[in-house]
């Protein structure tokens, strides 16, 4: 554990221990019972911002896992009479396993993203409220637990209680936190701002959401489990009401949905505000108010609380903060410096790449790096690309021309595992592409950019790169990864642009953004979209020179380019593609006079 | 295995049942079909609009159909209202499934806050009487529920077809940015769009008031069921909706009537569920 | 009659026009030529009012089309053919042509105009109950003109209209723009293929990324080594093929 790790994991500690003291020193039932509801929500909030928040799929099911957890917990204590402690893992798993389940058949479908995915995940609650009220697990009148022993850790039952559900909030925080600074969490954010992407970095998408739907569940299950006890008498229209999904929901928005600490600020505040109105009349007063702030929340503070407070508290210190950040730049790029050489932009002048940075691959001989063979691809009615076929050989600039519409983005797309070919084959030197998931293909040694650039819009240009470096080919772990991206951004000459947020950067920062991207998953073959349109002349010769300085990393490029003139003065080949087929292969100055290209481009009568 | 007679009025139930499903989804379909917003108040709005028809009519004694006539350009300025709140933030589809959902337990907590959580049954003279078909029942109610569904569906589809205004919002629900190029005015159409769907949940609401007991939970009853009939019935479509709702309703009562009562509301959400899954292309 | 100053348009920040001047007659054809990314399509769209221009100029029989909101942009008299036809698939052929006289004075001839269209192009008459979706590339392109017609303007964009289009049906169509325009439509041409533009043109101008470099009658830009060089990146000398 990194010693951030320790002294976090101390600090959680130390404020779980003083709240667990709590009901041994003497701590009014009302109390008691007012922090048990703080507890529970938090752990409730948090473990579904794990996916929701961090992941942005938004569930409105937790209700159904929490109801899975309590009737889990009910039926084993009441009818198989299992002590309630051994029952809490057994919620925990029940609820784990159909979240696990969901996720298995939903995740897969591509449509089910945004409000597809809320509105399913709230019709399960109600499929699922359904059964249990018609079969034996309830039936109707409800689960009695009060002849349920509760075994005594302190002397009050809701003590136990507390301190149940004070170690359960205190383990999905600590959980919370240890996603967020993890593989996972990072895979979970880029997730959020764009999914495509994500996968096509080399992230386990699918993976990746299942695990965190699984856990999500699970703790949801567990406190379930916990409240069953807590109430005594379960009914269904209590449990799968529409108060755990819609309160869990609000909570992590209101705190920030995409911070750890956040669910359990906003559960804090609402709890709070809740327990101010008991009873009666004022328990729907309570509602209604807790519903406009949602709506307001939702309007007017899309990120939360928590991110609010953390920027005011930057924005107050900026001195330190700022000193702060440039001396780990430094240190990061001396160190980078050293191992890339400098090449800004600016400074039109390029020093020779070492090769001190050792990529690990063995050169590939005389195997093409890729090979496309009789590739095909249909869109509805749509012939996009017929049988198309050509191969780019280690450290070769190939250019792909052609009209609009000719196919040149659609067979990226196939090559990167955007889109599945109908038919062909495409390999990486030895190894087949086709049929593989884009998060493979693209640790196998493809990187691509887009034409418009895609950034992860949360993520700072470095956040972005290093996101790159840990999936990608390179697999680096945490802190490579980050003198990883430092490197390829000075390489991009963005060097010192990496605390800026993508949309602080101009159109031409954020191509080259998405040049140190894809280069820093180590890539054998880049495939460029489009990289030069938009840029002005100056801007233009900058990048023609950087793309020369990649193939000089022993990078095969594949580019896709209207600029005629980059085109020529580039490509070692080009392969000219009209209406999804290949129609001139050959050195630029040949194809560009080639009869069948010139009439293509600029009509009949300009031939001959 | 029940009798042919006890089939055919769980059929005949069905239908009329349906009916009521599809009056409930024909709002919801036109403004999620065509201004891309998901309304989820709309059933919120649909209650509200029950409980006034009820109130109205125990309070000052007005007749439903004078309660309606009231109630229906009132929810056509709330949905104007609603919408301009959208407007006003530029709500995305997703937020806006959230927003509106804040905006239900609003209005149900409103809903409680007038009339508690005690159920409540609209007695009309009318409510018991019913036609005879043959060994059937047709309870008079609810067959004019499913004639003004009908009606309704009709008439939106015929002004989708044949009118310039439904047709411009047709062009403007596929492709906005060209359908301005000629002169739409997709803003306005919005408004009016929102305001005829809140409209159309205040008339569902009026015969949900003469049909059902009223409670505020029953805003999540319908929930489900409506949002399957509108995604079977195809977005924006009016006859889609009309039909997937009489599909749904004749599935649950026989249902019902084959297996237990209480089994009934799984079909609606299973079938919703089994769509979102398998339903190839956009909904 | 329709006049753009030095006019620049941007998608969010990445510019896509820097500085077109350009004019064209109440009774001219004037091609917009250049390759693709050199931002025609932006020109034209921002003309019909699909865009705003960042600054600059753009003025149609003396009004100020910048300050007009853009759904009121086609009463003036300007219709667009889009890029990709942009039919309402959905709808069918005559309702894609009632769509285009939705708003002022054309919806009042909108019998008369639509005879006309469908005298201009009769194999849509006998279609016109059909899917629009359903039609072949050069049978959507005629309800795409059409459907610019049936807006009665003094002005007709055309985005690459030939895109995607076998060689006779261009013919077809290239005729058709001129019978257009022999009934008095001005025609603003944004086209790919060069040797259609220049032949059908009375003023031509080259676009280049983003800025128009040219301009002028067609024998004239036919000399320049520029179309080569802008299409082909070729820098030989002199001229021609």
């Amino acid at each position: 554990m990194s010693a951030r790790g320790r002294s976090f994991a101390a600090g959680l500690l130390g404020v779980g221990l003083a709240l667990g003291v709590l009901p041994l020193v003497g701590l009014p039932a009302f109390y008691e019972s007012f922090l048990y509801l703080v507890f529970s929500w938090i752990a409730l909030a948090t473990s579904w911002a794990i996916l929701s928040g961090y992941a942005g799929y938004f569930s409105f099911g937790h209700g159904a896992f929490f109801g899975a957890g309590m009737y889990t917990t009910a039926t084993l204590t009441t009818a198989l009479e299992v002590p309630f402690l051994a029952t809490l893992p057994a919620a925990g798993g029940v609820a784990a396993l159909l979240g696990a389940a969901i996720g298995a058949v939903v995740f897969r479908v591509k449509r089910l993203r945004g409000e597809l995915f809320g509105l399913l995940t709230l019709a399960v609650t109600f499929v699922l409220a359904t059964i249990v009220l018609n079969t034996r697990i309830d039936g109707g009148p409800g689960v009695y637990l009060s002849a349920v022993p509760l075994p005594r850790l302190v002397s009050s039952p809701t003590g136990t209680l507390y301190l149940l559900a004070l170690g359960l909030a205190v383990g999905t925080v600590g959980m919370a936190w240890a996603v967020a600074h993890s593989r996972l969490g990072l895979g979970l954010f880029a997730i959020h701002d764009d999914e495509d992407v994500a996968e096509v970095e080399g992230v386990p998408t699918l993976a990746y959401k299942l695990v965190a739907f699984t856990v999500s569940a699970g703790v949801a299950g567990v406190a379930g489990g916990i409240h069953a006890m807590y109430v005594s008498y379960v009914t269904v229209g209590e449990t799968f009401s529409i108060t755990v999904p819609l309160y869990v929901v609000l909570m992590s928005v209101l705190g920030g949905a995409r911070h750890w600490l956040g669910p359990a600020v906003g559960a804090t505040i609402i709890t709070a505000s809740l327990y101010a109105f008991t009873g009666g009349q004022q328990a729907v007063l309570g509602r209604a108010v807790v519903a406009f702030v949602l709506i307001v929340v939702m309007l007017l503070l899309p990120e939360g609380v928590v991110p609010a407070i953390l920027r005011r508290w930057r924005a107050w210190r900026p001195q330190r903060d700022a000193a702060a950040a440039a001396e780990s730049l430094a240190a990061h790029g001396t160190a980078a410096n050293a191992v890339a050489g400098t090449s800004a932009i600016g400074d039109r002048h390029v020093v020779g790449m070492g090769n001190t940075i050792d990529d690990g691959h063995p050169r590939a001989g005389t195997t093409p790096a890729l090979e496309c063979n009789d590739v095909w691809k249909a869109f509805g009615g749509i012939q996009a690309l017929r049988g198309v076929s050509l191969t780019v050989a280690p450290g070769e600039i190939v250019g792909l021309v052609g009209p609009n519409g000719s196919g040149k983005t659609t067979l990226i797309n196939v090559v990167s595992g955007h889109y599945a070919a109908d038919r062909g084959r495409i390999a990486l030197g030895a190894v087949t592409l086709t049929g593989r998931p884009a998060h493979e293909i693209s640790s196998l040694g493809i990187g691509r950019t887009y034409q418009i650039p895609r950034p992860f819009a949360h993520f700072t240009a470095w956040e972005n790169v290093a996101l790159a470096a840990t999936f990608g080919a390179a697999r680096c772990s945490p802190q490579a990864a980050r003198a990883e991206a430092r490197a390829w951004l000075e390489f991009t000459g963005l060097g010192r642009r990496a605390a800026a947020m993508p949309h602080e950067l101009n159109l031409h920062e954020r191509k080259f953004l998405e040049l140190a991207r894809a280069l820093a998953a180590r890539p054998r073959v880049i495939l460029l979209d489009e990289v030069l349109s938009g840029l002005n002349p100056g801007e233009v010769a900058g990048a023609i020179r950087l793309i020369r300085a990649i193939r000089e990393r022993d990078v095969a490029i594949l580019f896709v380019e209207h600029l005629m003139r980059a085109v020529l003065e580039l490509s070692d080949r080009v392969v000219v593609l009209n209406e999804g087929e290949v129609i001139a292969e050959g050195s630029p100055h040949e194809c560009v006079r080639a009869a069948r290209v010139v009439e293509v481009y600029l009509g009949k009568a300009h031939v001959a | 295995m029940p009798s042919l007679t006890l089939l055919g009025q769980a059929v005949v139930s069905g239908l009329l049942a349906g009916g009521l499903y599809g009056l409930l989804a024909l709002g919801l379909s036109l403004s999620w079909g065509l201004l891309r917003l998901v309304n989820l108040a709309h059933f919120a709005l649909a209650l509200l609009g029950a409980y006034l028809t009820y109130q109205l009519g125990v309070a000052f004694h007005l007749s439903p159909w004078l309660a309606a006539v009231i109630i229906v350009p009132v929810f056509f300025l709330l949905g104007v209202g609603l919408h301009a709140v959208f407007a006003y933030f530029r709500v995305t589809e997703f937020t806006s499934l959230l927003v509106t959902f804040g905006v239900t337990v609003i209005i149900e907590s409103v809903i409680q806050w007038f009339w508690t959580a005690d159920f409540r049954r609209y007695e009309t003279p009318y409510a018991t009487a019913s036609t005879r078909v043959g060994p059937l029942f047709v309870p008079t109610l609810d067959l004019l529920a499913c004639l003004t569904a009908a009606a309704l569906a009709l008439a939106t589809w015929a002004w989708l077809r044949f009118s310039y205004v439904g047709k411009a919002l047709r062009a403007s629900a596929e492709d906005p940015a060209i359908a301005a190029a000629f002169g739409v005015n997709h803003r306005a159409q919005a408004f009016l769009l929102s305001g005829v769907s809140a409209a159309y949940a205040g008339i569902a609401g009026a015969f949900i008031a003469l049909i059902s007991t009223l409670a505020p939970s029953q805003i999540w009853a319908w929930v489900g069921v409506v949002f399957a009939v509108v995604i079977i019935g195809g977005l924006a479509n009016p006859i889609g909706a009309l039909l997937a709702g009489l599909l749904i309703g004749v599935s649950e009562s026989v249902t019902m009537v084959v297996v237990t009562p209480a089994w009934a509301p799984l079909v609606s959400f299973s079938v919703l569920i089994l769509l979102l899954i398998a339903r190839p292309g956009r909904v | 009659m329709l006049e753009v100053r030095r006019l620049a348009i941007a998608y969010g920040d990445a510019p896509a026009v820097w500085d077109a001047t350009l004019d064209v007659g109440a009774r001219e054809i004037v091609s917009v030529i250049g390759p693709n990314g050199a931002g025609k399509s932006t020109l034209v769209n921002t003309i019909a009012g699909l865009q705003r221009a960042r600054s600059g100029e753009l003025r149609f029989a003396g009004i100020d089309l910048g300050a007009i909101p853009p759904h009121l942009v086609c009463r003036h008299g300007i219709a667009l053919v889009p890029e990709g036809r942009r039919l309402f698939t959905r709808m069918s052929v005559e309702e894609n042509l009632e769509m285009g006289c939705y708003r002022g004075e054309a919806r009042r001839a909108r019998g008369e105009t639509l005879d006309r269209v469908y005298g201009l192009f009769p194999i849509l008459k006998a279609r016109r109950r059909q899917l629009a979706g359903a039609l072949s590339g050069g049978q959507q392109q005629m309800v795409a003109i059409g459907r610019a017609l049936m807006a009665r303007p003094r002005l007709l964009l055309l985005d690459e209209p030939s895109l995607g289009l076998a060689p006779a049906v261009v013919d077809q169509m290239f005729e058709t723009i001129r019978a257009i325009h022999a009934e008095g439509v001005a025609v603003l041409l944004v086209e790919q293929n060069i040797v259609r533009a220049l032949e059908i043109a009375d003023r031509a101008y080259v676009l280049e990324e983003g800025q128009v470099v040219a301009g002028g009658p067609p024998d004239a830009l036919r000399q320049q080594s520029r179309i080569q060089e802008a299409y082909l990146g070729l820098r030989d000398g002199g001229d021609g093929t």
